[in-house]
């Protein structure tokens, strides 16, 4: 009979031959081909060479072959760096290749490995015991190790920007001054100041590259990287981004990006803070006003330019209006431009400034008016007219002399929308017979009633009038529907 | 045929054997293999190895106890030598008493060198490796046992 | 005395070895007659739930290919490497993903183990599934087996219980967004009542999600109840069902076969003769192999085999293919760990675990029929097989019974089709809610591509029954059907679906993230 099992045996034999070469495969590679294991062997070599007196000889009889790690509970690290830099707090270790080398500067002199791990500096996977892993560039792990001159950002984990000597952080310094040379605060919010248009940043650092959009970035596809270039060309990076290219060098992106990662609310046991960061946690509840020139530039610059000049914008499809212009402040009142500042222009991209939105402080907004009006006669001229006006007429007029840039309705266009809400309320009456009559110096808007060939008669300019304030009752509604819409960045990033 | 009677058969051939056998070699080394994995490869927590700092801090016939980390460094004429204060018994902490260390457990009693004058302990308080660190540090490796009376000279 | 007394101690300790030996081993060597070959098999606790002899066809690899035996020992080595994970482990949200980096980068052999655990784990969901197609194409179900076929079926979604389990484990964002979409397949039966008003009154999809995460969100709460489900609860019921599926095999006769029919031939001692037949009224049993006074019974020529030790190396042989696969796999890759579970983004796409990946494209229809009420159908479907098909025939063999090959090819390019079709259909145009957005969801729950497959099934398989005129026939259109449906369903999600779920040729085209 022949044998029914012959087949299950020979089976048997191949399945467990295999079995035994993958097991001899799998401890072998395990066992003796490991980075780690050939790394530290280099090591031993070096300190062999090196060991001239007694001390290289003790650290050469100590030396062991085995897994090394600083683990930090506090931080909730488990830094393994040390198991390939083996020398990093060897001073002889300074001419030797990596992963040998002594860590550059005096930094570990009061940042011990054991009390700080590696990772709360340099990012980077901890646990990793090969290169690759460690770098954490295109393996799963959200925060990759940071290319050496960008390690900056990390310091201000522990210490206060300011109170660290600015040549151990130059890119930082930078950062932090062309942010405010770039006017960033214009569209941006950090620590509750700034604008809507764009997304606040105050958590920027903390971001992991699936929070930003790769596509059209070279590799390798980390955060460090997609903050370099998008500084460089924001367009180019998230495609549709309202935000404008802020033409800067690659050091000054370099510098950008650094301040960006610097941004990271960790939670950072007391232990470890310099109390220099803890004075910074109280400024900032309890800030000092700037002055108005200084708000003016961190917080107005990028859309107003210097305010001169009305500008057509061409991310926002509009004018943006001069307003630093002499006929402005000699027309606008303290309290017209208040509430322009405060509340915003519901419709356009002016968000509010007041400090429950942009987060200025009532001094600053006080400084900043005076900066405006810098200039300006204290006592504009204002007429009153006390003809009452006729709406129907009024809209004819509207229709011939002011809707191609108003707009229909006022809802804006070339020109400032004057259907809006706050204009209608901070406007007074004064102001805008004011503005028809001696139109805007430095804009497009003309005068209605030059001396020597007025287009509107005072009638005409009081039914203008009326017409206008009726729009204020119409919108309403729609204005503050349309400025949601408007003040969220379509189309930025997720 | 009757099966009450059967004949005698002899399965064992060069495959049988040769299959078992491999078989249990993959089972052999399977465990082997198995059986390493409880063994940790690197120790959870924080290093034994302790670095106290500058040895200048610590004046010639001064004692310093370090609670956390369950030792007690002295410095004599001769040199520093760190005795761990973990009960050679059954691992209690011991305190210091007046005529060197007592622990609370089982009633051991040390001298003030570590050795036994009294109750269960076996041996004397261990005596740890004291060396520096690369950058001059006063390390002491808990890990590591040194004979008694061993100084480590500055 | 005390001499005798001192010489039996020392004679027995002289004994020590062989007496302990004997005491272990009661055979004591290799067995060397078929009664001994039998005592081998009924002296073991871990043999003795075979029988002595199995029938020929037992041992021919193309009637089962080992699938049930590879499903036990994929269980087996889950069950090894599992303890083994255990002991570095941590189940806290704080813990577990560090202690999983831990075993994937120090743990001696960590790395390795996680990998077999993983790849067993899918070779044993993978190995059940087909295990129940062979089942059901050999006709292996039907009468007395029918309690066997249920018992499979407990098996099957214990199985892929204990997956789904262990996939939350590991505390990345795999795991997180797998299960947070998983246990909100718990919470659709809302999608229905939400859609007739009555969830203030009967949520029954509230209260099975909180009782599967103990609380509203995936947190720590559900991590240890997924980690007792996994380590504990489901291994228990699963080896308690396992042992109760292997006993049934024994009690139902062995594996199905097609009885010997009458005058077919055996190897009888050397020669062929013609099968015995025993007869009905009499008493055979355990006869012929027990030492003893008793009147032997001949029996006369059959087509067995003795169990030991043909049975043994088959087993053997099955359980280290198992091994040896589940290697070269782990050997080369890795089991999957993402970051750190994150709450606030996304992973995307979130896939389930494979065998999941038919039903979550159902599920992107509608949560409740794709995700709990289409799988309950399917669930109680192959329940109730072989209790409405009962008539015997075709026990043992593939495709045994008349025409049933036709139906099953017929089946199969039917429900290709028609799958196919309508996954291109709402790849290209959308459902209902694209075309009528304010359409009521009890429209989208009652029509959706996944209502509409099972709807046609069931039509093709009635059309079936009429035309055949054969229950069975009318089972295989419908099996086939299904099987086919969830084979590629599974595969145009997991190849074809891509980021917010849409569609891409390959994954290389998903955009970069």
């Amino acid at each position: 009979m022949k044998d029914p099992s012959r087949i299950y045996r020979c089976l048997l034999l191949v399945a467990s031959l295999v079995t035994v070469g993958y097991l001899v495969g799998a401890a072998v590679h395990e066992n003796y081909l490991a980075q780690w294991k050939v790394v530290q062997h280099q090591y031993q070599d070096i300190l062999r060479q090196k060991a001239t007196d007694d001390r290289g000889r003790e650290l050469l009889a100590k030396f062991r072959v085995e897994m090394k790690q600083a683990s930090i509970p506090a931080l909730g690290a488990v830094d393994r760096c040390v198991t390939c830099h083996n020398g990093i707090d060897d001073p002889r270790m300074t001419d030797v290749e990596q992963p040998h080398r002594t860590h550059p500067g005096h930094i570990l002199d009061k940042h011990p490995v054991d009390r700080f791990g590696c990772t709360v500096c340099h990012h980077g996977q901890g646990a990793a015991l090969t290169f690759r892993e460690a770098k954490a560039d295109d393996v799963f792990w959200d925060y990759p190790l940071l290319p050496p001159e960008m390690t900056e950002a990390t310091c201000v984990t522990c210490h206060d920007a300011e109170k660290l000597p600015p040549d151990q952080i130059p890119l930082l310094t930078a950062g932090m001054k062309l942010y405010q040379q770039k006017s960033c605060g214009s569209c941006h919010k950090l620590g509750g100041r700034g604008g809507a248009l764009g997304p606040a940043l105050d958590n920027e650092g903390a971001k992991t590259k699936h929070q930003l959009i790769m596509t059209s970035l070279r590799p390798p596809h980390t955060t460090w990287n997609w903050q370099l270039a998008h500084f460089r060309d924001p367009g180019g990076v998230v495609p549709d981004s309202q935000m404008r290219n802020p033409t800067v060098t690659q050091r000054e992106a370099l510098a950008l990006a650094v301040y960006m990662l610097s941004q990271w609310k960790r939670d950072i046991p007391e232990s470890y803070l310099a109390p220099d960061k803890i004075e910074q946690k109280y400024r900032a509840l309890h800030p000092t006003p700037l002055t108005g020139e200084q708000v003016y530039q961190q917080y107005c610059n990028a859309c107003h330019g210097n305010g001169s000049y009305s500008r057509w914008d061409k991310k926002f499809k509009r004018f943006v209006p001069a307003i630093r212009g002499v006929s402005l402040v000699s027309t606008a009142t303290r309290e017209y431009l208040q509430a322009n500042i405060e509340q915003g222009r519901p419709g356009t991209q002016m968000p509010a400034w007041g400090p429950h939105a942009g987060g200025l402080l009532p001094d600053e907004i006080t400084g900043v008016i005076e900066y405006l009006r810098a200039g300006a006669p204290t006592a504009p001229a204002m007429t009153a007219l006390t003809l009452r006006g006729d709406p129907s007429h009024g809209l004819s007029l509207f229709l011939r002399n002011c809707a191609g840039c108003h707009g229909m309705n006022g809802r804006g266009g070339l020109a400032p929308e004057i259907g809006n809400p706050v204009f209608q309320r901070a406007a007074t009456d004064e102001f805008i017979i004011g503005t028809i009559r001696n139109g805007r110096v430095g804009t497009a808007m003309p005068a209605f009633q030059r001396p020597e060939a007025p287009t509107l008669g005072d009638q005409d300019i009081a039914d203008v009038l009326a017409y206008l304030r009726t729009l204020g009752e119409q919108k309403g509604r729609n204005a503050i529907a349309q400025n949601v819409t408007l003040s969220a960045p379509p189309g930025g990033r997720p | 045929m009757s099966r009450l009677d059967p004949p005698r058969i002899n399965r064992r051939s060069f495959l049988s054997l040769a299959s078992l056998g491999s078989f249990f070699a993959a089972l052999g080394t399977a465990a082997a293999g198995m059986l390493r994995l409880p063994n940790p490869a690197v120790l959870p927590g924080p290093v034994r190895r302790f670095k106290l700092g500058p040895p200048e801090q610590f004046s010639p016939g001064s004692e310093t106890a370090f609670a956390e980390q369950n030792l007690v460094l002295f410095r004599d004429d001769q040199g520093f030598y760190a005795i761990s204060s973990t009960c050679t018994h059954l691992g209690c902490t011991v305190a210091r008493s007046k005529d060197g260390f007592a622990c609370p457990c089982h009633g051991s009693r040390f001298d003030s060198k570590g050795s036994v004058i009294g109750g269960p302990a076996p041996r004397p308080l261990p005596w740890l490796e004291v060396s520096r660190a690369a950058n001059g540090d006063l390390v002491v490796n808990a890990d590591n046992e040194v004979p008694e009376g061993t100084r480590y000279r500055v | 005395m005390a001499e005798t007394a001192t010489r039996e101690f020392l004679h027995n300790l002289h004994e020590l070895p062989h007496t302990v030996k004997d005491a272990c081993f009661r055979l004591g060597k290799t067995p060397e007659s078929e009664r001994e070959e039998s005592q081998a098999t009924f002296h073991n606790l871990f043999l003795h739930i075979h029988s002595v002899r199995v029938h020929v066809r037992t041992l021919k690899p193309t009637l089962t290919f080992g699938l049930g035996l590879m499903a036990t020992a994929s269980f087996v080595i889950t069950i090894i490497t599992g303890v083994l994970l255990m002991v570095y482990y941590k189940p806290s949200t704080d813990l577990a993903y560090q202690s999983i980096k831990d075993i994937h980068f120090t743990v001696s052999t960590g790395r390795f183990i996680r990998n077999i655990h993983r790849w067993a784990a899918q070779l044993m969901v993978l190995t059940v599934l087909l295990h129940m197609a062979r089942v059901f194409f050999t006709a292996s179900y039907k009468k007395p087996r029918e309690f066997n076929w249920l018992a499979g079926l407990g098996l099957l979604v214990i199985t892929l219980a204990l997956s789904f389990t262990g996939y939350l484990l590991p505390w990345d964002q795999l795991a997180y967004w797998a299960i947070t979409i998983g246990s909100n397949i718990a919470n659709s039966p809302r999608e229905l009542t939400d859609a007739i008003g009555i969830t203030k009154f009967f949520d029954p999809g509230g209260f099975q999600k909180r009782l599967l995460l103990g609380a509203n969100y995936v947190g720590q709460d559900a991590l240890i109840r997924f980690y007792v489900l996994h380590v504990f609860i489901l291994p228990l019921a699963l080896v308690t069902l396992l042992g109760v599926h292997f006993w049934r095999i024994r009690k139902d006769g062995g594996l199905a076969k097609p009885e010997d029919p009458m005058g077919g031939l055996a190897e009888w001692g050397g020669e062929r003769r013609a099968v015995f037949q025993p007869l009905a009224t009499k008493t055979y049993g355990l006869m012929a192999l027990v030492k003893g006074k008793r009147p032997p019974v001949n029996r006369g020529p059959e087509n067995t085999v003795m169990s030991w030790p043909h049975l043994f190396w088959a087993e053997l042989s099955v359980f280290m293919v198992t091994v040896a696969v589940t290697l070269i796999l782990s050997f080369y890759y890795d089991a999957p760990l993402k970051e750190l579970a994150n709450p606030a983004i996304p992973e995307n796409p979130a896939k389930a675990p494979w065998y999941f990946l038919g039903i979550q494209e159902l599920v992107s229809y509608s949560a409740f029929t794709g995700g709990l009420l289409i799988p309950v159908i399917v669930v109680v479907g192959l329940a109730l097989i072989p209790f409405l098909d009962r008539r015997p025939g075709g026990e043992g063999t593939w495709f045994g019974t008349r025409s049933e090959r036709a139906v099953f090819w017929q089946s199969f390019f039917f429900a290709l089709a028609v799958t196919v079709g309508m996954l291109a259909f709402t790849v290209n145009y959308g459902w209902l809610r694209n075309w009528f957005p304010n359409i009521h969801q009890l429209w989208i729950i009652a029509i959706n591509p996944g209502s509409l497959l099972v709807l046609i099934f069931a039509v093709w398989s009635l059309f079936i029954l009429k035309r055949k005129d054969s229950v069975r026939l009318a089972a295989v259109s419908l099996f086939t059907c299904f099987l086919v449906g969830f084979t590629i369903l599974t595969y145009f999600a997991t190849v074809h679906r891509g980021p917010n779920w849409h569609f891409y040729w390959w994954p290389s085209q998903w955009p970069v993230h």
